[in-house]
């Protein structure tokens, strides 16, 4: 049989029962793209900016009206960056603190993670409300408890300090983002098959969970590098010693000190460098964002 | 091979009793086959015996030696699963070969017990493929594969036909049976199929709510089931119950069902008074169609040719039948036939507590 109308087809492509007709269906389309456009332009535009800005001189930026499309090109913020800012060390101090706080956050978190979803014992959906209830504490609120704590543990101005703290803002999260990609994505039996293999509880975990999880520990890592890496507020009051700042409190604090006025392009310039290591981190690692991974594993 | 003893196992979760109270001996190298509806707790047992589930009461001991405290590490045992549980990063070789690895047993004696295991199973032009890249039968082979390279005191299996389609199974079926007869390593093997129980086993194990109903070779289970539960289980067709009120005098002579219809029991009496609730059983082959007055009368609602035999299912007063004749039958769907038994295929059994009644020959008496 061969469909000699257009009218049968466009009734199988119906949704939820309701005639569209062609007009409506192109109106919604161009909606949808309208709206798309506006939010990459609202999200995209200080981006812009701060690229931009970067390849002018000061007083090229500071012209009025602005000048949205640069009349000259120039790579002078870049050279002088280096010798105004010590923008390569804060780099430095920001990649060792973000990857040793999303090491740490990631090791504990899946540990955490795993207990509570392979596990039963009292309390434990006790354990689980406190672990969400943190998720509802404004991060001000905890400023100076943290402080306080992190004073008392002679943490205060050390790499050691701001990664703990890092760890811990995040642990809610990954522990309840790895706590359901184990019991989702992890099936009991395979750990039964270790165990009866010869594994113990904890080599079951590492050899056989652990590797079959990559996309929610890399969900993980990727979460609370960038959380360590985009952050200001606890960087600037745990760690504002000198050569220990980290990217943020260093630009931050340039600016602040008045920097920001005559180098506004160098700021913008050490402000897209900053990007880079982010950027190549997200690339790093969302190659093991993939679902898939435990595919053939039971039936 | 080991012998395996289960004594008073119990096991409970909570509050719910899933096995209250078992016992079960099993020889060496012997191939022994749990069977029950879901929910029977046959699984449970099988996860008791590999340490993935602990026990509540009583003794579970693999070659004498109790084990209820050890870790599955510790037992000797291998377990092929129901999902086959493979490991999705590993290869074939490395699935197979992990339980060695972690035995600390030296690269070389690996790559030569799985190339061992792996041309036993035809898995060997596989060994560098990944799960997901292996059809369902593959996956399955692996699974064993797995568990054959350890050369284990005991091999366990969890309903491991379950996933594969029909022609697999068989084939899979005669497999496993051939594996066995080859290591003659003692087998547990749990399923809810009575064909695979009844083709593979040793010795069949019929559960049903957590107790042993009935144990024995298939062939006695299925000749002389003790309870009615097992009765109907085990056969395909299941064997067709009748429920009614025993006739006669001096052992019964009929069987009075509950909308007067009348079975004649000829040639057998029955160790039970006249006026008991009884179920009279008879498997479907053991029918046949009746001449002239005898026997008794069947509506035959559908008529099912498979070739090499024809079923014929009906009704026998209220209740539904079926009949399985050899080759084919000119019967038509809606007709009227009368249908017979050899008197020394009839099974009895309470009416109320589904116990075997036995039946004696009433030679003597003609």
């Amino acid at each position: 049989m061969t469909l000699t109308s257009a009218e049968p087809l466009r009734a199988t492509s119906r949704r939820g029962g309701f005639a569209r007709s062609p007009a409506a269906d192109r109106l919604t389309r161009f909606a949808v793209i309208a709206v798309t456009v506006l939010a990459l332009i609202y999200i995209l535009l200080p981006v812009y900016w701060m690229v931009k800005s970067s390849f002018q001189t000061s007083f090229d930026i500071r012209a009025q009206p602005p000048h949205w499309i640069p009349r000259e090109i120039t790579f002078q913020a870049y050279k002088d960056m280096g010798y105004i800012i010590p923008i390569w060390r804060y780099i430095l101090n920001s990649i060792y603190v973000s990857a040793a706080a999303a090491l740490l956050a990631t090791l504990i978190g899946a540990s955490a993670a795993y207990v509570l979803a392979r596990f039963r014992f009292p309390l434990m959906t006790l354990f689980l409300v406190m672990i969400l209830a943190t998720q509802l504490i404004p991060p001000i609120t905890r400023a100076f408890p943290i402080y306080s704590a992190i004073q008392a543990a002679g943490l205060l101005n050390s790499y050691t300090g701001i990664i703990i703290a890092y760890a811990g803002f995040s642990l809610p999260f990954s522990v309840m983002l790895l706590r359901g990609y184990f019991m989702n994505n992890c099936p009991p039996d395979l750990e039964e098959a270790a165990l009866v293999d010869g594994c113990t509880y904890f080599s079951a975990f590492w050899r056989i969970i652990l590797p079959i999880s990559l996309p929610g520990l890399a969900a993980v890592t990727i979460f609370t590098f960038l959380n360590a890496w985009n952050d200001f507020l606890w960087a600037s009051l745990l760690l504002s010693q000198g050569e220990m700042k980290t990217v943020q409190v260093g630009i931050g604090d340039f600016s602040a000190e008045g920097g920001g006025g005559r180098y506004i392009n160098l700021v913008m310039a050490a402000c897209v460098t900053a990007t880079i290591p982010a950027l190549i981190m997200f690339l790093f690692v969302q190659r093991w964002l993939v679902s898939g991974l435990t595919a053939g594993s039971v039936k | 091979m080991a012998t395996i003893s289960l004594r008073n196992v119990r096991k409970k979760y909570g509050g719910f009793l899933a096995v209250p109270d078992l016992s079960l001996e099993v020889q060496h190298g012997e191939f022994v086959i749990l069977v029950g509806p879901s929910g029977c707790g046959k699984s449970t047992l099988l996860r008791m015996l590999a340490g993935l589930e602990s026990v509540t009461g009583g003794e579970i001991a693999i070659d004498g030696e109790v084990v209820n405290d050890r870790m599955p590490r510790q037992r000797d045992i291998a377990m092929v699963f129901q999902s086959y549980a493979l490991y999705p990063h590993m290869t074939v070789a490395q699935n197979m070969g992990f339980s060695l690895k972690l035995d600390g047993r030296s690269k070389a004696e690996i790559a030569e017990r799985v190339q061992e295991a792996a041309e036993i199973l035809a898995l060997d032009k596989l060994l560098d493929r990944k799960p997901a890249q292996l059809s369902g039968g593959q996956r399955q082979r692996v699974a064993m594969g797995r568990s054959i390279v350890r050369d284990p005191k005991v091999f366990l299996f969890d309903e491991p036909l379950s996933n594969l389609d029909a022609k697999l199974r068989v084939q899979m079926r005669a497999e496993i049976k051939s594996l066995h007869n080859r290591l003659k390593t003692t087998i547990v093997y749990v399923t809810h199929d009575q064909v695979e129980a009844m083709t593979m086993a040793d010795r069949i194990v019929v559960m049903n709510a957590g107790q042993i109903e009935q144990v024995g070779t298939p062939l006695e289970l299925y000749d002389r089931p003790r309870s009615r539960f097992v009765a109907e289980f085990l056969g395909s067709p299941a064997m067709n119950m009748l429920p009614g009120t025993l006739g006669g005098e001096g052992g019964a002579t009929a069987l009075r069902m509950e909308d007067g219809t009348t079975v004649p029991i000829p040639g057998v009496g029955i160790e039970a008074p006249a006026g008991r609730e009884v179920v009279m059983g008879v498997r479907p082959e053991n029918l046949s169609l009746a001449r002239g007055g005898e026997g008794v009368e069947a509506v035959i609602d559908v008529v099912e040719p498979t070739g090499s035999h024809t079923l014929l299912i009906g009704r026998i007063g209220p209740h539904a039948v079926t009949c399985e004749i050899a080759g084919r039958v000119p019967v038509a769907s809606g007709s009227r036939v009368r249908l017979a038994a050899d008197p020394a295929a009839l099974h009895f059994f309470d009416g109320e507590s589904g116990a075997r009644i036995e039946v004696r020959p009433l030679v003597a008496a003609e």
